[in-house]
């Protein structure tokens, strides 16, 4: 069940405590995500900061609406802003590679993957790389890279169908 | 169906992980608010997001919340910097330029906080010697006023003395 955030008005205290039920309910996956970038504990944990500071009252209100997936477009937020640190470290992957090819580590749902989508999924998702950047490295057309990151998602979405279907 | 193959296209995926261009959001946004069915499958993917992370959360430290609370709280306190403060006169000082407006005070009492005050470390020896002399001080107003009373005590005795020696 999602988590019902609490909205109390534009004065600094509603503020406060509407940042603060966003903070209870997502700071945990957003620091997962963070920390899966950065691969600093206490970096990821400033970028954290960082982020929940910056937010203004605007943001928690469009990022709060009836329809919108208030952690997608967090993560939205912490994508752009750790966007230097990926572009700085881009070559992270390559130094990250497991043996079969996985570049992100005790992620059940990446480890299921292949590498070539390993490496789509990842370079997207965690190293802000782009689609024509991808393709240029696998030497395919984006439309593939975009096929293969298809792959990938279905994996994710059986993986979360097969572990509902066992909590169920 | 156009809506298919839209989903199937892929951009879906390349919004929520955040590579899709300018453009591509653009025209999702527009194909999301016309078509029920591309913004179900939007749903279900960013659900399959949010999933990815809840596999990977990290538990923040205690500390970091305060961290975000207090700079809250810093600008909460921080007073509201208005231009129209400032007037154009320049022919008084500086500091009469500064008006307050009439809906209180323009500054944070700092003093009204806490009945504590802070004085740096260099005092503590200032200190300690004022004590060691007040201590020196008083040793001598001690011996000297049982001296003075000694003394006094010995001048009755002569004066009687010497009365008695006139009889």
């Amino acid at each position: 069940m999602k988590p019902q955030l609490t909205n109390t008005g534009a004065s600094p205290a509603g503020t406060v405590q509407t940042k603060q039920s966003l903070y209870n309910s997502y700071a945990d996956k957003l620091l997962g995500y963070i920390f899966e970038v950065v691969k600093s504990k206490p970096v990821a944990e400033q970028y954290l900061v960082d982020i929940f500071n910056q937010l203004q009252f605007a943001d928690i209100q469009s990022i709060s609406k009836p329809g919108v997936n208030t952690f997608c477009q967090l993560q939205m937020i912490a994508r752009k802003k750790l966007a230097a640190f990926t572009t700085s470290f881009e070559e992270c992957a390559d130094t990250d590679v497991k043996p079969n090819g996985a570049v992100i580590h005790n992620n059940k749902f990446v480890a299921l993957m292949g590498p070539e989508q390993q490496h789509v999924f990842c370079g997207l998702h965690y190293h802000g790389k782009s689609t024509a950047m991808l393709a240029a490295e696998l030497k395919k057309p984006q439309e593939e890279i975009r096929r293969i990151l298809k792959e990938s998602f279905n994996i994710i979405r059986n993986q979360r169908n097969d572990t509902a279907t066992v909590h169920r | 169906m156009i809506q298919q193959q839209y989903i199937d296209s892929g951009i879906l995926e390349a919004y929520v992980t955040g590579s899709a261009t300018e453009a591509e959001v653009q025209e999702l946004m527009y194909m999301k608010a016309q078509y029920p069915e591309i913004n179900f499958a939007l749903q279900q993917l960013e659900l399959d997001m949010e999933h990815i992370a809840h596999q990977m959360a990290v538990a923040p430290p205690e500390r970091t919340w305060d961290k975000i609370s207090d700079t809250i709280d810093e600008l909460i306190l921080r007073p509201d910097y208005d231009p129209k403060h400032y007037t154009q006169d320049r022919e008084d000082n500086n500091y009469q330029n500064f008006k307050q407006t009439g809906n209180g005070s323009q500054f944070i009492e700092v003093e009204s906080e806490s009945s504590h005050m802070k004085v740096h470390k260099s005092w503590k020896w200032i200190f300690a010697g004022v004590f060691v002399l007040g201590k020196i001080f008083l040793a001598c107003a001690i011996y000297f006023y049982l001296e003075n009373r000694q003394a006094r005590l010995q001048i009755n005795d002569l004066k009687t003395e010497l009365r008695q020696l006139k009889k």
